[in-house]
C-alpha cells in the first residue's frame, strides 16, 4: 500500500529524473576513464614494442642476420627481458632465432601490429597467452617478429572495465534505494497528514497529526495545521455556542409571541386585549430583530469589511459625545459620569464603529456599576498607545470569567436579570479586532476598569 | 404640508408589502402611485411631479440605486427613501451617496416610514428661511443657539440644542428615535437601549416643566412629536 504510494509519488518520479540524469553523466564518465586508461596501457607497451624493435632492426643494420639472431638469443636470456617474444625467420618461414615455435598464421602482412595467441599454453594459465607483436620483412625475405605477452594488460583493462561497471550498478541500485526510502518517509509523513484530514472528515475536528519530535520542517508542518485545527476548533465551538444561544435567545421570545397569536386566534375579539397583545408582540418581534441585526454586524465587523471607512479620528470627540448622549441615562441611575485626561488622543479608525463600542461599554458601567456610583472615561497615551478606558465601581467580573464576557450571548450570573442580550462585549471585541486594538480588564479595587489599547496611528 | 403635492411613487415588487405601503400611504392622505419593476419606475418617475419616490434595492430587473441614479440623470430631484433588506452600513453609505435622501432597513414600522416620507416631504417643499423658530410659546434661536419659552431662557447643552431644532422643524410630525439618532448624532445604528428615550426625557423636562402645557410627546412605539395644543 504504503510502497504503491511511494512509487506513485511525485516525489519518487522526480528521484528517477535525477538517477537517471546522474546515471548517464556518471557512465560517461566512468567510460571516458576506462577508454582512456586501456589507451594509455596499450600506448606504453605498444612503445616498449617499437623500442625494441627499432633497437633489433638496427642490430640487423649494423650486424646483419648473425649479430640480430645473436641479440635474440641475448634478450631471451635475459630476464629483464621476461615476456617479451621474438621471432626471426628465413624467407621460408623457417624459425632462425626466436622463443616462439612456428611463424603465427594469422601474421601473414609484410610489417606493421598484429595480435595473436601463442601456440601453447604454459601451466596454470587459463588461456594461451595473448601476444602483440610488430613485424618487419626485411629486403631479402627473412621476417622480423618483435612482440610481448599483452596477456596481463588485457586482464588489467578487463578488471577497469568490471570495476566501472559495477560501480555504475552500485550506484543505480543505492540512488533507488536512497530515493525508494526518502520518499516514503516524504510519503508516510504525507499520509499521516492525510489519514488525519479523512479522519477529521469522517468523525470530528478532535483529531491531531502525530509529531515526531525531530523538530524538522515536517513536525513543523504538523505543528501549523494542528495549531490551525485548534483554532478551527475553538472557532467551530464558538458557532455551535453561539447558535444554541441564538436558537435560546429567539426562541423565547417567538414562542411567547405565537402563544399570544394562538390564544387571541381561539378567543373572542376584545379590542382593549388585541391591542395590548399585538403591543406585545410587537415589542418582542423588536427585540428579535435587534439580536438579529447585533449578530450581522458582529459578523460583518468580523469579515473586516470597513477597513475602507478607516479616517483618523480624535477618541476625545467621540468619548465626550458618548458620555453627553449617556449622560441623562446616568443621571436618572444617580451614576456620576465623568470624563478626564487629554484633549486629543488621535487613532486610526471607523468613527461609527468606535462610538458604537465604546457606547456599549458605557452603558454596560452604568447599567452594572453600582447605583448612585461613578463611571469614569478617560483618554490618555499611555507609552505613545492611544488608550480609552471606561471604569465602575460595581462589583466588576470575577476573575475566572473574565475570558468569557466577550462570547456572543454571554452573561454574568449577577447580571441575568439587567436589560441586556449578552451581545455588547462582544460587539466591542469585534471593533477591538478590526482595528487592532487590546482589551484590558482591570481590577478597579472595587469596580472594573476597561482599557483599549488602539494601534499607534499612522501618517 | 401644501395640498396637491401629496403624491408619492412607490417602487415595491413584493406585492404583500406594496399592498401594505400604499393602505398605509393612502390612509395618510396621500395619492400613491405604484410600480413593481424598476423600469416601470422609471417611465412612471419622469411621467409625474412627485413630492417623495420610495425605492427598494432587490427589483426583478433593474436594481434599485441605477433606478435612482437614472430618476437622477432625467432632472427628476423628488427626495427618495432607499428601502432595502441589506441594511449594513456600507450598503447603506452607497445608497445615500448614489442620490438617495434616506434610507430604511427592512423589516421596518410603517409608522416609521410615515415618519421619514413626511420628513422628506417637508424637505421638497419648504424651504426655512427664519432664523428664530416658533412653536405655541416655544422660541428657538438658530442663530445664538438658544431657546426660551414665554421668554423665559431654556438652558441647553448642544446636542440637547440640536434635538430640540430637529423636533421644532419636524413640528407636527412624529419622529422616530432612529431618526433622532441619525440626525442628532449621526450615528447609523441602533444602540439598542432606552438611551435617547432617557436623553429626550430630560430635555422635556427642561422645556416643558413647570409649563403651561406640553409641547413633546411620546408616540407610543415609534417615537416623539412636538406639537402646540389646540
Amino acid at each position: 500500500m504504503l510502497l504503491a504510494k511511494t512509487l506513485k509519488s511525485s516525489t519518487f518520479k522526480l528521484a528517477l529524473i535525477a538517477i537517471g540524469t546522474f546515471g548517464v553523466i556518471v557512465s560517461a564518465i566512468f567510460s571516458y576513464v576506462y577508454l582512456s586508461t586501456s589507451a594509455y596501457v596499450r600506448g606504453r607497451s605498444d612503445r616498449a614494442i617499437m623500442t625494441e624493435y627499432l633497437s633489433l632492426q638496427g642490430a640487423y643494420e649494423r650486424s646483419g642476420r648473425d649479430g640480430l639472431a645473436a641479440l635474440i638469443q641475448q634478450r631471451i636470456a635475459d630476464r629483464s627481458f621476461a615476456g617479451n617474444v621474438y621471432l626471426l625467420v628465413d624467407p621460408s618461414l623457417a624459425p632462425l632465432a626466436g622463443n616462439l615455435e612456428a611463424w603465427p598464421s594469422t601474421a601473414a602482412a609484410a610489417r606493421g601490429w598484429t595480435e595473436f595467441r601463442a601456440a601453447e599454453q604454459p601451466p596454470g594459465a587459463a588461456n594461451r597467452p595473448l601476444l602483440r607483436a610488430m613485424l618487419e620483412t626485411f629486403p631479402n625475405g627473412e621476417r622480423l617478429l618483435v612482440g610481448s605477452d599483452i596477456g596481463d594488460l588485457d586482464r588489467f583493462t578487463d578488471r577497469i572495465k568490471i570495476a566501472v561497471i559495477l560501480g555504475i550498478a552500485l550506484i543505480f541500485v543505492l540512488a533507488g534505494v536512497a530515493s525508494i526510502l526518502v520518499t516514503r518517509r516524504t510519503v508516510g509523513r504525507i499520509e499521516s497528514i492525510n489519514a488525519t484530514s479523512r479522519a477529521i472528515m469522517f468523525s470530528g475536528l478532535d483529531k491531531r497529526i502525530p509529531l515526531r519530535g525531530t523538530h524538522d520542517e515536517w513536525d513543523r508542518v504538523a505543528e501549523n495545521l494542528n495549531l490551525m485545527l485548534d483554532r478551527i476548533e475553538t472557532l467551530m465551538g464558538e458557532v455551535k455556542q453561539v447558535s444554541d444561544n441564538v436558537a435560546h435567545d429567539l426562541r423565547t421570545p417567538l414562542t411567547r409571541m405565537r402563544g399570544r397569536l394562538e390564544k387571541a386566534y381561539h378567543g373572542p375579539r376584545i379590542d382593549a386585549d388585541d391591542q395590548s397583545l399585538i403591543g406585545d408582540t410587537i415589542a418582542d418581534l423588536d427585540a428579535v430583530l435587534r439580536i438579529f441585526s447585533s449578530l450581522t454586524r458582529i459578523a460583518q465587523i468580523e469579515a473586516q469589511a470597513r477597513k475602507g471607512a478607516f479616517r483618523t479620528v480624535n477618541l476625545v470627540e467621540i468619548t465626550s459625545e458618548v458620555v453627553e448622549l449617556y449622560d441623562a441615562a446616568a443621571e436618572q441611575d444617580g451614576t456620576r459620569l465623568t470624563i478626564i485626561g487629554d484633549s486629543e488622543v488621535l487613532v486610526s479608525g471607523d468613527r461609527d464603529l468606535i462610538f458604537d463600542a465604546i457606547a456599549n461599554l458605557v452603558d454596560n458601567a452604568i447599567k452594572h456599576g453600582r447605583a448612585g456610583g461613578e463611571v469614569v472615561v478617560a483618554n490618555e497615551t499611555i507609552d505613545g498607545q492611544p488608550v480609552v478606558s471606561i471604569a465602575d465601581d460595581g462589583p466588576g467580573i470575577p476573575i475566572d470569567q473574565c475570558e468569557h464576557v466577550f462570547k456572543r450571548f454571554y452573561r454574568l450570573e449577577q447580571s441575568r436579570y439587567t436589560p441586556g442580550n449578552g451581545l455588547g462585549l462582544s460587539l466591542v471585541a469585534a471593533v477591538a479586532r478590526l482595528h487592532g486594538a487590546r482589551i484590558e480588564l482591570l481590577d478597579n479595587a472595587p469596580g472594573l476598569k476597561l482599557r483599549l489599547w488602539f494601534a499607534v496611528p499612522t501618517g | 404640508m401644501t395640498g396637491g403635492h401629496r403624491r408619492i411613487l412607490v417602487v415595491e415588487d413584493d406585492p404583500e408589502t406594496a399592498g401594505q405601503l400604499v393602505d398605509s400611504l393612502t390612509t395618510s392622505g396621500y395619492q400613491v402611485d405604484l410600480a413593481t419593476t424598476g423600469n416601470e419606475a422609471l417611465s412612471r418617475g419622469v411621467a409625474s411631479d412627485y413630492a417623495v419616490i420610495t425605492i427598494d434595492r432587490m427589483l426583478p430587473d433593474i436594481d434599485g440605486i441605477t433606478v435612482m441614479r437614472q430618476l437622477r440623470d432625467d432632472g427628476i430631484a423628488a427626495p427618495v427613501l432607499i428601502v432595502s433588506a441589506l441594511g449594513e452600513v456600507d450598503d447603506r453609505v452607497r445608497g445615500l451617496r448614489a442620490g438617495g435622501d434616506d434610507y430604511l432597513v427592512k423589516p421596518f414600522s410603517f409608522v416609521e416610514l410615515l415618519a421619514r416620507v413626511e420628513a422628506l416631504g417637508r424637505r421638497s417643499d419648504t424651504i426655512v428661511k427664519e432664523t428664530v423658530l416658533r412653536v405655541g410659546d416655544l422660541a428657538i434661536d438658530l442663530m445664538s443657539r438658544t431657546a426660551s419659552r414665554h421668554g423665559k431662557a431654556i438652558q441647553l447643552f448642544p446636542k440637547e440644542f440640536q434635538l430640540l431644532e430637529y423636533l421644532v422643524r419636524n413640528e407636527g410630525r412624529v419622529v422616530s428615535r432612529a431618526m433622532l439618532l441619525q440626525h442628532v448624532w449621526d450615528l447609523h445604528f441602533d444602540p439598542s437601549t432606552n438611551i435617547i428615550d432617557v436623553y429626550v426625557g430630560r430635555v422635556r423636562r427642561k422645556v416643558d416643566g413647570q409649563q403651561a402645557y406640553p409641547l413633546i410627546h411620546t408616540v407610543r412605539g415609534i417615537g416623539y412629536c412636538l406639537r402646540a395644543p389646540g
